[in-house]
C-alpha cells in the first residue's frame, strides 16, 4: 500500500485514496488535430504503454481529496516517488535526464519543441 | 511419583500457583495455574500427546515455546466460536477453555489415519501429482475427497460467528517490532528523542526470551533489566505498546499489519463488548524489526517424536512454568546455547547428558558443564529414537562431519530429548517487502544485508547473538548512546549440523524430519534433488517443504542443509525460497473487521427507502444503490406484480422512484461546447429550458452512458447519467477538463444525492400533477415534452423535466431529498383518484423495451457502438471531434458482420427467451454451432400480450422478418422472427399526450 | 416547515429515525438544521474572492485543507477551486441567491446542496479513535487542529471531515451512504471496544 502525497492539497494518503490514471504524458491526437488522424497514431494513443523497470511517469487523481489530477515520478523497483508536478507540466530536468528507453526518447522529443 | 509428575515442586515466573485453572482438552478436564499456555498445562497433567501429523498421521508432541510451534496445532472453542489451527505454546488457560487436538480419527491415541505411516513408502514428494493422475474422472469423486478427509489441519468453525471484530490504524515515527532485549532497548532510545514509538510483541509479556539468556546487565540479570525497562516504556506518552500483537506483513512504504487476540486469553474481556481480535493497520517512518531468533531443530531419525523437543523450549517450561517433560532427559546440540538448558535441568533435578555433534568447543559454558559432572559426550550424534508416543531411550552413535551412516551405536534411557541446531535469526518480516538477506557462516544461517526501505533489523534477528553487542545495535536510534557493564559467558563456535546419519542413508527406514508440519522428510528433499528439481522454489513446490504457517520458520535452513549436501552446492548458492505473509496466520474474523453482515456492503438508500420497505418492495441492487424492483400486494406473485405496475403506467399513472439517477451540474461559458465534445450528439444547439437526450461513447468508439441533459441558462446544464454511471462520469468530466481540454472555462459538480427523483408517467399524469396545484402552467401546449420547467408543486420546490422512459406522457419531478418522503406522499394521494400506484425497475424496464429503448449495460456491454444499436443517427457528422469519433471511423466497426440490435418475436408468444440465449447460423444435435448473436433483453408484455426481446444478430437489420434459432440447454431450439425494436406505438403519439 | 403557499411541508432528514444507541462511548447525532452551499470558483480569480467575501462577509480559505468562519457562516475548503458554505438551513435559499447575484457573470458555481449529504456529530474523548477504525489518516496527529477539513475515504465510503473542536468532529457523507455510516460509526464506538493512542 503506497503512501501518495498530492501536490495541488499536499495531503498525503494511502493510494485507495488516490485513483491511479496510468501512464502520464500520452497525447490525444484528436485534441490537435481531429481530421488527420492515423490507425497507427490512434492506436498509440489508446493502447501503447510503456512498461519500465525503474523510473516511471505516472497520472494519478486525489480522488478522495481535492478531486485534482496531477503527474508523479515513480520508481517502479522501490517504489519511491520521486516527484509530483502539475497535471499539465513536463517532470523536473533532473528527472527528465535520468530517465531510460522509450522515457529518454519522449522528453528529448518534448524538449526540442519546446526549444 | 505425585499424580502431576511434570509439574515440578516449585519455580515457573509465569504461573501463580494459588490460582486453579480448569479446561478441557479433548473432552477431559485438566487443571493449570494461571499463567500456563495450554502447552504447559497439558504437559504438566502428563500428556505428551498434541496432535497428528499431516500427511502419516505420526503421533506429534510440543516441540516449541512460541509463535514457532509446528506440532501442537490445538482447535479451541466450540461451534460457532471453534477456531482451528492455534499454536498450544500461544493458547492462554482459564476456566471453562474448551480444547481439542486436530487431524485425528476417531481420538488421538488410536488414529486411523496412521496407516498412512505404514504406507509411507508409497507416499513420497509429490506424491499427489504421481498418484492421483489416472483415471481423470477419479479426481473430482475419489481421490479428493479422500485426500481432504485424511489431509488438512482443523476444522472449520460451526455456524456465524458471534463475535466481533475490528481494524485499527495507526501512524508512527518508529515500529518496533519485537520486545525483547533488542527491542526494549531499541524503543527507550527511540522515545528518547521524543518520535512517537509503536511497540509490538506476539507474548502477553515484554522481555522475549531475556529470562532465559544467560548474562548480567548492570549487575542484574537480562531479565531484571527489560523488566524495569518495559515499565519505564509502559509510563511514557509517546510509547505506545501492543501486545498479544503479532505483526504478521511488512509491505511498501512501511505499512504493516498487526494481528492483536483482545479477548482470547480472558472470556471477561469479550464479555465486556471488546472485539475477540483487532487486526491493526499501521504506517511507519521507521521499520525496526527486533524479532529475534528461532532455534532450529536437527534432522536425526525419528526425530519428530513426542517429547523431542527445541532445548529453549525444555529451558521455557521449566523457568516459565515449573514444568519438565520428564525425570531423564538428553540435551542433543551443535552448540553452546543448549548447555543452558543442561544446567536449568540439572538444577530442577532432572536427569541430564549432553550430545555435542561438534569435537570441541572453547566457551565458559562447555568447561562449565563438565565442571559440574554433567555427562558430555562430545564428537557424537543421536543415531536413533526408541518409542512411538514418547521417547523410551535413544541411540548414541560416534560422528564425525561427512560421514553418510552409522555402524555401531550405544542405546541410552530417556524420556526427552531437547535439541538445538543453532538459530536462525527470524527474517520474515524483513524479507516481506523485498529485504535482501546473506549467509552468515558463524550462524551457519541466513541474517539481514541490504533494504531499499526505512528499515533495520537489530539484536538476534540481525544474527547479534551477545547480549553486549545487542544493547550497542538497540541503541543506534538514540541521541545520546548508553553504556552498560555486560558479563556474559564467551561462547565456542557452533558447527552446523544438517543430517544426523542413523544406521540407514537418506532414502533408507527412518526419518529425519525437516518439516515437521508439512511431513516433509530429508529424503523427501534429496528425492527431489534426484528427480530434477534443481530451483529450490521447485522442491518447495513438490515437496512442500516451508509451506503453510511453518513458512520455513524451523524448516528453512535444516532443508537448505540437505538439499547443499545432496547437491554439493553451498547454501547461498542454493538460495532461500520466498518469505510471505503473514508471519503467523490470523484469523479470517480479523480481515473481515466490522464489516460484516450489515455492513459487509454499504448500501446506498434513497429518499424513499423506508417507504419502499414498509410497502413490501423487492429491491434489486443497481451498484450499491437499492432500487425497488416491484411492490407485490397480497395475492401476487412478483409477475403478477410487475404486470400490473406496468398496465398501470400504460392505461392510468405510475410513480417511479428514480432518485438514483446521476445529477451533474455543468455550467461556464464553455459548457456548451464541453458537452459538444463528451456526446456524440450536439448540445451548444438547445435552447434553453429543453431537454435532449445524448449518447456517450468513450474513446475507443464503444457506448459508456446515456441519458438526458437539460438547458437550464445559457451558461449552465444539469446532465442526467445512468444510475450506476454517476460516480463515473461525475470524474470522467473533471477528467477531461482538468487534462485535456483546460482551456475550458467548466464547472462540473456532481449532486446526485441532493435530489429525490420521481417519474409521474401515464396517461394520467398531468390530472395527478394538476391536483397538486403546480405554481406554473402545466399543459401540453405551455409544457411540451422534452422540455423543463421549476416552481413548486404541492407546495415542495421543484425542478420538473417532461422527459419519457416508458414511452407515456411523463414527468420526472425533482424535489431536494429531504423533501422527498413528502412530495412522494403527495403524489401518492392525488392520484389515489387516478389509480396511481408505486411501479418498480421491472416494470420500467419492461414499458421501455416495448419502446425499444435501449438500456446501457443491457443492450450495450463494452463493445457495443451507438450504430450497433440503431442510433447512427445520433452520431454527428458535422461536430469535427467529440469523444470516441476517430476509434468509430475504423472500418471494423462499420462493417456489415457487426452484431446489429434487433427486435424478436418468439414462434411461441407464450414463450420467453432467456436472457443472454445465444442465436446461432443453424441448430444442430450438439455444439459447435455458428453463433450469430446474443439475447440482450427478454420480457413477456402485458401491454402486447406477447413475449418480447432485443438482441444483438450479425448484420440484423438486413435480416428483418427471417426466422432465427436459439438452441437452449437440454437440447430444445426456440425459433423467434427478427422485428423492429419498438414494439409499441411506433408513432410516439402518447409521448405527447 | 411551512412554505409560501401556507401547505405543512414534510422534511425528512437522513437519519430522522435514528437515535444513538446508550452504548456509546462517544456521543453521536444527527445535525440536520444545516444548510450547505457548493460553491466552485478560481480562488486565483480576485473578482470571484471578493463577489464572494461582499456576501460572506470573511475570506474563503485558500489554505488547502482549513476552513474560515464568520457568526453562523463557515466555508470548508474543498479544492483549489472548490469551497463548502455552510450556513442555517432556512437561510440557505437567500444566500445562495445573494452569492449568484453577487457572481453575476464571473466564472463560477453555486449549488443548494443541503440534502446531499448527511451530518454526524461525534463528541467526545475517543472521538478521533473511533474514527480511526475507519479512517487511514493519522487523526491524532497535529496535522487535524480544530478547524482542519479533509475529504477523505472513511469506512468503505467517501466522507468529508471536519474538526470542529478538539473532541467535535463532523462527519459529512452522501445522504444514501447515511444509515451504513450511522452503523459502522455505532459498531465501532460501542463500549468495551474503546482504544486509546499514545494517551495515558
Amino acid at each position: 500500500m503506497l503512501v501518495v502525497t498530492c501536490p495541488i492539497c499536499n495531503a498525503s494518503g494511502d493510494e485507495t485514496d488516490f485513483h491511479y490514471g496510468g501512464q502520464a504524458h500520452v497525447r490525444r491526437p484528436a485534441t490537435a488535430d481531429p481530421l488527420n488522424i492515423t490507425d497507427e497514431e490512434q492506436r498509440d494513443y489508446l493502447f501503447i504503454r510503456h512498461n519500465p523497470k525503474g523510473l516511471h511517469f505516472e497520472r494519478w487523481r486525489c480522488d478522495r481529496g481535492c478531486g485534482k489530477w496531477f503527474h508523479a515520478a515513480r520508481d517502479t523497483v522501490t517504489m519511491e516517488f520521486k516527484a509530483t508536478y502539475g497535471i499539465t507540466e513536463l517532470p523536473p530536468v533532473e528527472l527528465m535526464k535520468e530517465a531510460k528507453g522509450p522515457w529518454a526518447d519522449y522528453f528529448k522529443m518534448r524538449m526540442k519543441e519546446k526549444a | 511419583m505425585s499424580t502431576k509428575p511434570y509439574r515440578l515442586a516449585e519455580g515457573g515466573s509465569r504461573i501463580d500457583r494459588s490460582r486453579k485453572v480448569t479446561f478441557s482438552f479433548d473432552g477431559k478436564d485438566i487443571s493449570g495455574f494461571a499463567g500456563d499456555t495450554l502447552a504447559s498445562a497439558v504437559l504438566a497433567s502428563g500428556q505428551k500427546l498434541f496432535g497428528r501429523s499431516f500427511k502419516y498421521h505420526r503421533p506429534r508432541g510440543l516441540v516449541g515455546l512460541g509463535s514457532e510451534e509446528m506440532n501442537a496445532l490445538i482447535g479451541v472453542g466450540v461451534g460457532s466460536r471453534h477456531e482451528p489451527n492455534l499454536r498450544a505454546t500461544q493458547i492462554e488457560i482459564f476456566d471453562g477453555l474448551a480444547a481439542e487436538s486436530q487431524n485425528r480419527w476417531p481420538s488421538l491415541k488410536y488414529d486411523i489415519g496412521a496407516i498412512n505411516s505404514k504406507f509411507s513408502r508409497f507416499l513420497p514428494a509429490g506424491f499427489y501429482y504421481k498418484t492421483f493422475m489416472w483415471p481423470k474422472s477419479f479426481w473430482k469423486h475419489v481421490y479428493e475427497p479422500f485426500i481432504r478427509k485424511a489431509a488438512g489441519l482443523g476444522k472449520a468453525p460451526e455456524g456465524r460467528d458471534p463475535d466481533m471484530y475490528e481494524h485499527m490504524h495507526v501512524h508512527a515515527d518508529v515500529i518496533i517490532i519485537g520486545g525483547g532485549l533488542a527491542g526494549l532497548t531499541a524503543a527507550e532510545a527511540a522515545a528518547s528523542t521524543g518520535v512517537k514509538v509503536l511497540l509490538c510483541d506476539e507474548n502477553p509479556v515484554l522481555g522475549g526470551i531475556a529470562d532465559l539468556t544467560a548474562g548480567m546487565i548492570d549487575g542484574e540479570c537480562v531479565e531484571a533489566y527489560t523488566t524495569a525497562a518495559a515499565a519505564r516504556l509502559a509510563a511514557k506518552s509517546n510509547v505506545h505498546i501492543l501486545t498479544r500483537t503479532t505483526v504478521v506483513g511488512h509491505f511498501h512504504h512501511n505499512y504493516l499489519m498487526a494481528f492483536e487476540r483482545v479477548g482470547d486469553h480472558d472470556p471477561a474481556i469479550l464479555a465486556s463488548g471488546a472485539p475477540k481480535h483487532r487486526l491493526w493497520k499501521i504506517r511507519a517512518d521507521k521499520v525496526v524489526v527486533a524479532t529475534g531468533a528461532l532455534e532450529r531443530p536437527i534432522a536425526f531419525a525419528n526425530n519428530d517424536r513426542p517429547n523431542i523437543m527445541l532445548a529453549s523450549a525444555v529451558r521455557g517450561l521449566l523457568d516459565r512454568y515449573g514444568v519438565t517433560p520428564g525425570s531423564n532427559g538428553v540435551v542433543f546440540t551443535n552448540n553452546d546455547d543448549a548447555y543452558l538448558t543442561a544446567f536449568a535441568l540439572k538444577k530442577a533435578g532432572v536427569n541430564v547428558r549432553i550430545v555435542d555433534s561438534r569435537s570441541r568447543s572453547d566457551g565458559t559454558l562447555v568447561k562449565r558443564a563438565i565442571a559440574a559432572g554433567i555427562d558430555v559426550q562430545l564428537s557424537s550424534v543421536i543415531s536413533a529414537v526408541e518409542g512411538t508416543v514418547g521417547v523410551t531411550a535413544v541411540k548414541i552413535a560416534a560422528y564425525r562431519k561427512g560421514q553418510g551412516r552409522v555402524i555401531t551405536e550405544k542405546r541410552v534411557d530417556c524420556d526427552f530429548i531437547a535439541m538445538s541446531g543453532g538459530w536462525n535469526p527470524a527474517l520474515h518480516i524483513w524479507c516481506h517487502n523485498g529485504g535482501k538477506i546473506q549467509f552468515d557462516d558463524r550462524l551457519q544461517s541466513f541474517r539481514p544485508k541490504s533494504h531499499t526501505d526505512n528499515i533495520v533489523a537489530i539484536g538476534a534477528a540481525n544474527g547479534t547473538m551477545s547480549v553486549e553487542a545487542t544493547l550497542a545495535e538497540a541503541q543506534t536510534l538514540a541521541k545520546k548512546t548508553k553504556t552498560f557493564k555486560v558479563e556474559e559467558p564467551s561462547r565456542g563456535a557452533l558447527e552446523s549440523l544438517w543430517f544426523a546419519p542413523a544406521t540407514g542413508k537418506y532414502n533408507e527406514g527412518n526419518k529425519h524430519f525437516i518439516d515437521f508440519q508439512n511431513d516433509v522428510t530429508a529424503a523427501d528433499l534429496e528425492l527431489a534433488q534426484r528427480e530434477g528439481y534443481e530451483s529450490v522454489e521447485h522442491t518447495k513446490r513438490y515437496t512442500t517443504f516451508g509451506m503453510a504457517t511453518d513458512q520455513g520458520k524451523t524448516s528453512n535452513l535444516n532443508g537448505l542443509g540437505v538439499i547443499s549436501e545432496a547437491t554439493g552446492k553451498t547454501i547461498p548458492e542454493i538460495g532461500v525460497t520466498t518469505f510471505r505473509p503473514p508471519y503467523t496466520p490470523y484469523s479470517f474474523g480479523s480481515i473481515a473487521g466490522s464489516l460484516t453482515n450489515d455492513l459487509f456492503l454499504p448500501i446506498r438508500r434513497t429518499p424513499i427507502f423506508e417507504w419502499h420497505m414498509e410497502h413490501g418492495a423487492v429491491f434489486e441492487p443497481v451498484g450499491q444503490w437499492r432500487r425497488s424492483y416491484t411492490y407485490p400486494q397480497a395475492s401476487e406473485d412478483k409477475h403478477q406484480a410487475i404486470n400490473r405496475e406496468i398496465l398501470c403506467v400504460r392505461n392510468k399513472v405510475g410513480l417511479l422512484d428514480a432518485s438514483t439517477l446521476g445529477k451533474i451540474e455543468i455550467k461556464g461559458p464553455d459548457a456548451a461546447e464541453f458537452l459538444d465534445r463528451i456526446y456524440t450528439n450536439t448540445f451548444s444547439t438547445l435552447k434553453v429550458g429543453k431537454c435532449r437526450y445524448g449518447l456517450m461513447m468513450n474513446e475507443l468508439g464503444f457506448l459508456t452512458d446515456d441519458g438526458v441533459t437539460v438547458r437550464l441558462a445559457e451558461d449552465h446544464f444539469i446532465m442526467h447519467t445512468t444510475s450506476g454511471g454517476a460516480d463515473r462520469i461525475g470524474a470522467w468530466l473533471e477528467e477531461w477538463l482538468q487534462t485535456e481540454w483546460t482551456q475550458y472555462k467548466v464547472f462540473v459538480t456532481p449532486v446526485t444525492e441532493q435530489w429525490a427523483q420521481f417519474a409521474v408517467a401515464g396517461p394520467r399524469a398531468r390530472d395527478v400533477l394538476s391536483k397538486l396545484s403546480p405554481d406554473f402552467d402545466i399543459s401540453n401546449e405551455a409544457f411540451p415534452h422534452m422540455s423543463f420547467r421549476q416552481g413548486l408543486i404541492g407546495g415542495y420546490p421543484v425542478r420538473v423535466y417532461r422527459i419519457s422512459f416508458s414511452g407515456e406522457l411523463s414527468y420526472e419531478v425533482a424535489t431536494p431529498a429531504n423533501f422527498g418522503q413528502g412530495l412522494w406522499n403527495a403524489i401518492m394521494e392525488a392520484g389515489d383518484e387516478f389509480g396511481l400506484s408505486a411501479y418498480g425497475t421491472e416494470a420500467l424496464h419492461v414499458l421501455r423495451a416495448e419502446k425499444g429503448y435501449i438500456v446501457v449495460g443491457d443492450e450495450s456491454d463494452g463493445t457495443v457502438t451507438p450504430i450497433d444499436v440503431g442510433l447512427e443517427g445520433m452520431v454527428s457528422k458535422k461536430k469535427p471531434d467529440f469523444i470516441g469519433k476517430r476509434s468509430l471511423e475504423q472500418s471494423f466497426l462499420k462493417g456489415p458482420n457487426r452484431k446489429q440490435l434487433v427486435g424478436l418475436f418468439t414462434a411461441d408468444p407464450t414463450e420467453v427467451l432467456p436472457d443472454g440465449a445465444y442465436a446461432v447460423a443453424q441448430a444442430k444435435d450438439k455444439p459447435p454451432m455458428e453463433m450469430i448473436g446474443q439475447v440482450t433483453s427478454t420480457y413477456m408484455s402485458p401491454t402486447l400480450g406477447r413475449s418480447i426481446a432485443m438482441a444483438l444478430i450479425e448484420n440484423g437489420r438486413a435480416r428483418m422478418g427471417e426466422v432465427i434459432s436459439f438452441p437452449l440447454e437440454g437440447g430444445k431450439v426456440m425459433k423467434a422472427t427478427i422485428t423492429d425494436t419498438v414494439f409499441y406505438d411506433k408513432e410516439g403519439g402518447r409521448i405527447h399526450g | 416547515m411551512d412554505n409560501k403557499m401556507g401547505v405543512e411541508l414534510q422534511f425528512e432528514s437522513a437519519l430522522a429515525h435514528r437515535t444513538a444507541s446508550d452504548n456509546l462511548s462517544i456521543a453521536m447525532r444527527e445535525i440536520s438544521e444545516r444548510g450547505m452551499i457548493d460553491l466552485r470558483g478560481l480562488a486565483s480569480d480576485k473578482k470571484f474572492m471578493s463577489a464572494v467575501k461582499s456576501v460572506l462577509g470573511f475570506d474563503l480559505p485558500k489554505a488547502p485543507r482549513t476552513s474560515a468562519s464568520w457568526g453562523d457562516m463557515k466555508a470548508l475548503w474543498l479544492s483549489s477551486d472548490q469551497w463548502l458554505i455552510l450556513c442555517t438551513r432556512s437561510k440557505t435559499t437567500a444566500l445562495l441567491a445573494e452569492l449568484t447575484a453577487a457572481l453575476g457573470k464571473i466564472h463560477s458555481l453555486a449549488v443548494d446542496v443541503s440534502d446531499m449529504r448527511a451530518i454526524l456529530r461525534l463528541e467526545g474523548e475517543g472521538t478521533r479513535e473511533t474514527l480511526m477504525k475507519g479512517s487511514t489518516l493519522d487523526l491524532i496527529s497535529d496535522d487535524y487542529k480544530p478547524g482542519t477539513v479533509r475529504r477523505m475515504r472513511f469506512a468503505e465510503i467517501a466522507a468529508l471531515l471536519h474538526v470542529v473542536e478538539e473532541n467535535v468532529i463532523d462527519i459529512y457523507v452522501f445522504r444514501s451512504y447515511a444509515e451504513y455510516t450511522w452503523a459502522f460509526l455505532t459498531k465501532a464506538a460501542r463500549k468495551g471496544a474503546e482504544v486509546r493512542l499514545f494517551r495515558k
